[in-house]
């Protein structure tokens, strides 16, 4: 057990000297590193305080309500006290001629309108519901569907879907980025190990040919790789910070242009420690890819 | 503890540098092995040490076959022998002391307690005040004497010396098979290649010869 530490502590300590020997690679490694990884990860942050603001935004559902064409006046009567109910906001009848004249003053349709020897549009209530939720407004809409005398309701949250149908390509889109840049900084700190073990060929052969184990000679090599790969991930939080520190002025701006105080949100603790984690782990696993095969090399070099 | 039944090496490309080689060095020996350049000495040394793997013939040390050793367990083989290199092998990007200490961080010794044991085996070498120095800077029986000193420092039970004496003036080669003789005398088994009649005829011990692959022993 004591070896055991005792063999790591000497790898690390290793590990950090030979960091320390090469300040300027060791940097522009973590640096190419920290780019690649604000990438995604700067798109997680935008995404995360864009959706803040779909959040904020009054959503303000609508349900269009159609009347047969043939109601009678007792229905239209029944509808209008339906409607009346606490858990509508607010409606508002738009008869059916109102309807078209509203069509005509708009200049494109004014061609198609004029053509029309008989209005083809029914009475219509447009009708603000109480609740906001996804599925209380699917309910009440089939309720109002139900009603005798309406012809059909339309629910009009496309604008919100739509927002949040965008936000999920979004998500998926970082995750895609995040794998590839994951493959990205193994690649990257692959590349630097391999270099490393290249330049250290002598001390491999020698170190093997007095009793060193394959794993003492992995090692310091695994550790540089899994240090590399956090400064990489610090590097990211900088490039981040920085990028941050920037676009905030100009968004709160925008946002007090829309009478808004939104400011931009900084990573929580667990994210920046799973980002730290992830650029770690990724190291580290190019790191054991690429020393792996470099150790075949210089032995078979021999 | 070393015994090689009928062990012939050929090395790819096909030269044949050793054939039929049948010997058996017991634990404690002092054995001196003499030959012309060529005649296989490291080849021999290098297949006690897992270095190379003979074509045929079995080579067993402390009870093992060496051809039959994984690739795991040769490192622990070798923590317990001494190798005195005949091109010494040294890493010129680090210290003396650092080069000493290497064998003791591999097999993971306390770090003070190391620096300790290799200060004393330099002192040993006569290298103590170039523990500083980078081997560059060290002239050809400087270099040797390191190498020695890297070997010592583990105290092995087992101590293959590759033409240990070849770059040292007569003075050194005599302090250098002195401490050779002390180690014998404390149960550390030695075999050494030379040409050093001097030192083979100083300390006695048993002399096997080669020639052209072929092993034989010479008459004391
Ligand atoms: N790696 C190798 N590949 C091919 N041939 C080799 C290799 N190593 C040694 N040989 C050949 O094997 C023969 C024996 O070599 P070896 O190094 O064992 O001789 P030696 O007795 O140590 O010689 P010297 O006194 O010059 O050191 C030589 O002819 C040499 O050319
Ligand atoms: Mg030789």
């Amino acid at each position: 057990m004591i070896g055991w530490l005792r063999h790591h502590r000497h790898a690390l300590v290793t590990t950090l000297r030979r960091l320390g020997t090469q300040p300027f690679t060791t940097l522009l490694t973590a640096l190419a590193m920290g780019v690649a990884i604000s990438l995604p990860s700067g798109l997680y942050l935008g995404l995360g305080n864009l959706a803040r603001v779909a959040s904020d935004l009054p959503a303000q559902p609508e349900i269009s309500l159609f009347l047969n064409v043939g109601a009678s006046a007792e229905q239209k009567q029944a509808i209008a006290a339906r409607l009346k109910q606490p858990d509508i906001e607010q409606a508002r009848y738009v008869p059916r001629d109102q309807a078209l004249a509203t069509l005509s003053a708009s200049q494109d349709l004014a061609d198609i309108t004029a053509g029309l020897t008989e209005n083809p549009l029914p009475d219509a209530w447009i009708v603000r519901p109480q609740a906001s939720s996804r599925e209380a407004l699917v309910r009440l809409s089939d309720s109002l569907t139900k009603l005798p005398g309406v012809a059909e309701t339309h629910l009009d949250s496309q604008w919100a879907e739509r927002l949040q149908a965008a936000l999920d390509i979004g998500r998926t889109v970082v995750w895609v980025l995040g794998g590839l840049f994951a493959i990205a900084l193994i690649a990257i700190s692959g590349n630097a190990i391999r270099a490393q073990v290249l330049a250290r060929r002598d001390e491999i052969l020698v170190s093997r040919l007095i009793g060193a184990t394959d794993w003492h000679i992995r090692r310091p090599f695994l550790y540089l790789g899994a240090l590399q790969g956090l400064l990489g991930g610090l590097a990211a939080g900088g490039v981040l910070a920085i990028a941050g520190t920037i676009l905030q002025a100009p968004v709160e701006h925008l946002a007090g242009l829309y009478g808004s105080t939104f400011h931009l949100l900084p990573p929580n603790g667990t994210e920046i420690a799973a980002v730290l984690g992830l650029t770690t782990l990724f190291g580290w696993l190019g790191a054991w890819l690429s020393v792996t095969r470099a150790l075949h090399q210089v032995e078979a070099a021999r | 503890m070393i015994s090689f039944s009928q062990v012939t090496k050929r090395y790819p490309g096909g030269h044949e540098a050793l054939s039929g080689v049948s010997l058996a060095i017991e634990q404690g020996e002092l054995v001196f092995l003499t030959g012309h350049s060529g005649a296989g000495k490291s080849t021999l040394l290098k297949l006690i040490a897992a270095i190379e793997r003979p074509t045929s013939g079995v080579v067993s040390v402390s009870g093992q076959n060496i051809s039959r050793l994984s690739r795991r367990a040769v490192p622990y083989l070798r923590r317990n022998i001494g190798l005195v290199f005949q091109d010494h092998k040294l890493l010129f990007d680090r210290s003396v002391i650092d080069n000493v200490v290497l064998p003791l961080d591999i097999a993971g010794f306390d770090r003070r307690e190391s620096l300790k044991r290799a200060r004393a085996v330099i002192d040993k070498v006569g290298l103590l005040n170039r523990e500083k120095a980078h081997p560059v800077s060290l002239s050809g029986g400087e270099q040797q004497r390191l190498c020695i000193a890297r070997a010592l420092v583990s105290r092995p039970a087992l101590l293959l010396a590759d033409e240990p004496t070849g770059n040292l003036d007569a003075g050194y080669a005599a302090d250098i098979m002195a401490m050779f003789r002390d180690f014998h005398q404390v149960g550390t088994t030695l075999v050494i290649a030379t040409h050093d009649e001097r030192a083979i005829t100083a300390l006695g011990g048993r002399t096997l010869h080669l020639d052209h692959g072929r092993i034989g022993e010479v008459p004391a």
